[in-house]
């Protein structure tokens, strides 16, 4: 079996302070793992690793075999193969949601106009934002702006999707909306690595769970038998906070 | 000396097409040099503002030499200097030259501040869709940077405009230097000094209400 995606001996340090230590993971065409662990564990530098926005210390990060991590590798060819969502949205301010999730296909892939738009308003349906996608992003509720975020990312036709607590900054009443989105996304067989705090989506939609602490990944597993039964001390008392 | 001290309506109204002459000369000067000085200004922002330690060090020489010393020394230097190493300039080169390069310098700075205004995730996302630095630059911050620097590139304008005054030293006829030279023969320095002041206020004051304007509008970005 060949993984889509392998970290390798992963290390990240800044400074003095190494945040990462000897992280390994494998990740299957079409599995959605989601990444659990206290605040400061180093779950958003090792997904910012894997699309280095941070540049690892040490170890290797192949996507389909090949060593992203290699200082001759065209970065930015490799970014357009795994899409990130962000706590904060990022949605750029002064562009429609049409023109947000056009932008890159336009000016990256150089697609023609017409083509574009067409892919960004079939990806705003699938969304549930075909209503608005001539509004700005200040004209949209953090969930819809979330979603629109979604879907700029998946205009690039990424192999691999980041989720860095995408949840985390929304009202609770606009959670769903956004996991229902995800949700659909991992039924359609998107690749997926999610660090959530929303345990039911775990449960529900992830593979795997993998469970970080203080730089390492502590225990992993199918969710369900980790939540029933966490075997390390750590997991067990981080899931008796948070459960 | 009759005349002198006193306002002379006479004379006012048969110098306005030599001073209207002036400030359509310091006019046409100001927005060549602010137009060369956005575009060193632009690159000169980018460089500070760049890892690139040569790029940067370079643009920070460039930044403090130029603010750290006056504008009418920049102005003599290269009109009356730069012959000593062999490179000659007629006066409104020169001017326009100095003009330049000196703006440059703020608008750098300027740049610079608009730059770092935008919040980093907005650079982040950008790049995680697979854009360059340069191509995240001109589509997502820039866009964004130019129009919360857009007052301050106005004020510099205003600022350049009236600096450029500083060009009659080297001979280059100017609003100021028209004025100077209606002195010079009609002995009255009251009325044509006077009339000049009206001139810069005429450009001046519609630019400062622009800004203004400008910057009440560029709030939001939901009203397009
Ligand atoms: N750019 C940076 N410079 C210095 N230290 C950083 C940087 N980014 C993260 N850190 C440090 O790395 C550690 C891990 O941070 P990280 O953001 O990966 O944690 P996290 O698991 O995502 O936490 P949270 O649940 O709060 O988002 C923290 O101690 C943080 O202070
Ligand atoms: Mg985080």
């Amino acid at each position: 079996m060949s993984y889509l995606l392998e970290v390798i001996n992963l290390k990240k340090s800044f400074g003095e302070n190494e945040v990462l230590k000897d992280v390994n993971m494998k990740v299957k065409k079409g599995e959605v793992v989601v990444i659990i662990g206290p605040s400061g564990s180093g779950k958003s530098t090792l997904l910012r690793c894997i699309n280095r926005l941070e540049e690892p210390t040490d170890g290797k990060i192949l996507l389909d075999g090949v060593d992203i991590t290699d200082k001759s590798i065209d970065i930015n060819k490799v970014r357009q193969r795994i899409g990130m969502v962000f706590q904060q949205f990022n949605l750029f301010p002064h562009l429609t949601a049409l023109q947000n999730v056009m932008l890159a296909p336009l000016k990256i892939k150089k697609m023609n106009k017409r083509e574009a738009e067409e892919t960004a308003i079939k990806l705003l349906n699938k969304v549930g934002l075909g209503d608005q996608i001539n509004k700005y992003p200040a004209q949209l509720s953090g969930g819809q702006q979330q979603r629109v975020a979604i879907a700029r990312a998946l205009a690039m036709n990424p192999e691999v999707m980041l989720f860095d607590e995408v949840t985390s900054a929304l009202d609770p009443e606009l959670v769903k909306e956004v996991l229902d989105v995800m949700k659909q996304l991992a039924k359609d067989g998107m690749t997926m690595l999610v660090v959530t705090h929303e345990m039911g989506f775990a449960r529900e939609v992830g593979d795997r769970l993998i469970f970080m602490d203080e730089g390492v990944i502590v225990e992993e597993g199918i969710p369900e038998e980790i939540f029933r039964n966490p075997k390390n001390p750590r997991t067990q008392k981080f899931l008796s906070v948070i459960l | 000396m009759a005349g002198v001290g006193q306002f002379d309506i006479d004379l006012f109204v048969r110098i306005l097409p030599d001073l209207a002459f002036g400030a359509f000369v310091t006019l046409e000067l100001t927005s060549l040099s602010i137009l060369f000085g956005l575009i060193i200004g632009t690159i000169a922002g980018l460089a500070r503002v760049s890892k690139n330690p040569v790029f940067f060090g370079v643009s920070t020489l460039y930044v403090e030499i130029i603010r750290g010393t006056p504008l009418l020394v920049q102005i003599l230097i290269i009109y009356f200097g730069l012959p000593a190493i062999g490179i000659n300039l007629r006066p409104e080169p020169a001017g326009i030259i100095a003009l330049s390069i000196c703006s440059g310098a703020y608008i750098a700075e300027i740049v610079r501040a608009g730059i770092e205004s935008i919040p980093t995730g907005q650079m982040e996302a950008a790049r995680s869709l697979g854009m360059s630095y340069l191509q995240a630059m001109r589509y997502v911050i820039f866009p964004q940077a130019f129009r919360n620097i857009l007052p301050a590139l106005g004020n510099e304008f205003i600022a350049l405009l009236k600096d450029s005054s500083l060009l009659s030293v080297i001979s280059i006829v100017e609003l100021t230097r028209v004025g100077r030279q209606i002195v010079n023969t009609t002995f009255n320095a009251w009325t044509p000094f006077l009339g000049v002041a009206l001139f810069y206020l005429m450009m001046t004051i519609p630019l400062s209400r622009l800004v203004d304007y400008s910057q009440k509008r560029l709030g939001t970005y939901e009203v397009k």
